[in-house]
């Protein structure tokens, strides 16, 4: 998974030198956990984990109104947008860029970010079962999830404060 | 007065040569709508690209102290003319028309003259 998670990270940082106005870049799983980041000046976990929550109900609208499968999610904020995008089994891909990207480009290079971002995940998770097993024994995790719950008010409370600025949320799938 | 389809049908339609068009909103570099193209030629990824193009020009423009507007943009290929026409006035303000021509069988001149009658009579 480690080699996959330097692939992951060096995608991320393809895309933001492809894209001058993306301010950040993450990968994540089902779980919300942070797969690789590049996301200077903003907390990843607390990015991960709100994508995956944000991500749960998308899908769960999506599903409810007969579109299918969640594809991507749009969040436009008054200074700029939050974008994620599916990255095959339950992974994604969350971009934050400035308002005034060119969110043609975005949907383009993030659609095919999540693709090859998808091959790598699943390439990683079809790898023999030793590192598998292994996984979970690794204290990095929990940690990872310490650190999220450990932050997560102040986010929620960041979060609560910035909603009713957000301009435009649109689901597309 | 042509709305989108009309108008995109026409160009595709009428101008000699056009192998696709796109209406496109350079804001956001997202298609409003597009005709023609292929399998091999994506007008989505051209609207997004080109909308790079005309906002790269404005840019220099604004740096060069100029204060004309973009009627046009003519970008010539080996094969190809790609030309892009900024939309002005009735509630068209920040979208262009991009058109694609094959060089071998069309008529420049006539094609800027049709995309620029097209333009006028398009409402958004």
């Amino acid at each position: 998974m480690a080699a996959a998670q330097d692939a992951i990270l060096e995608e991320l940082r393809r895309l933001r030198a492809r894209v001058p106005q993306l301010t950040g870049a993450l990968a994540a799983d089902a779980d919300g956990l942070v797969l690789a980041q590049d996301t200077p000046g903003v907390d990843p976990e607390a990015v991960a984990a709100l994508t995956g929550t944000t991500r749960a109900l998308a899908a769960q609208l999506a599903d409810v109104t007969g579109q299918g499968d969640l594809r991507e999610l749009l969040v436009r904020g008054v200074y700029g947008y939050v974008a994620t995008y599916a990255a095959g089994a339950g992974a994604v891909v969350t971009l934050l860029a400035q308002d005034r990207v060119n969110v043609g480009r975005l949907h383009l290079e993030g659609r095919r970010a999540g693709a090859r971002i998808a091959e790598l995940v699943d390439s990683a998770a079809a790898e023999p079962t030793e590192t598998i097993t292994k996984a979970p024994a690794k204290p990095a995790p929990a940690r990872a999830r310490a650190a999220r719950t450990s932050r997560a008010k102040p986010v929620d409370a960041r979060a609560a404060a910035t909603a009713p600025t957000a301009a435009r949320t649109t689901t597309e799938s | 007065m042509a709305n989108t389809e009309t108008a995109l049908k026409e160009a595709l339609a009428s101008i000699e040569g056009a192998t696709g068009v796109a209406l496109v909103d350079y804001t956001s570099g997202m298609a409003l709508g597009t005709m023609g193209g292929s399998k091999g030629f994506d007008l989505n990824v051209a609207a997004a690209g080109n909308t790079d193009v005309v906002r790269a020009k404005m840019r220099t423009m604004e740096h060069l102290g100029l204060k004309g507007q973009i009627e046009d943009i003519l970008i010539s290929l080996s094969d190809q003319y790609h030309l892009i026409r900024l939309i002005s006035g009735r509630g068209g303000n920040g979208l262009f028309l991009y058109l694609v021509l094959d060089a071998k069988r069309s008529n420049l001149a006539m094609a800027r003259h049709q995309l620029r009658a097209i333009e006028a009579d398009l409402e958004v």
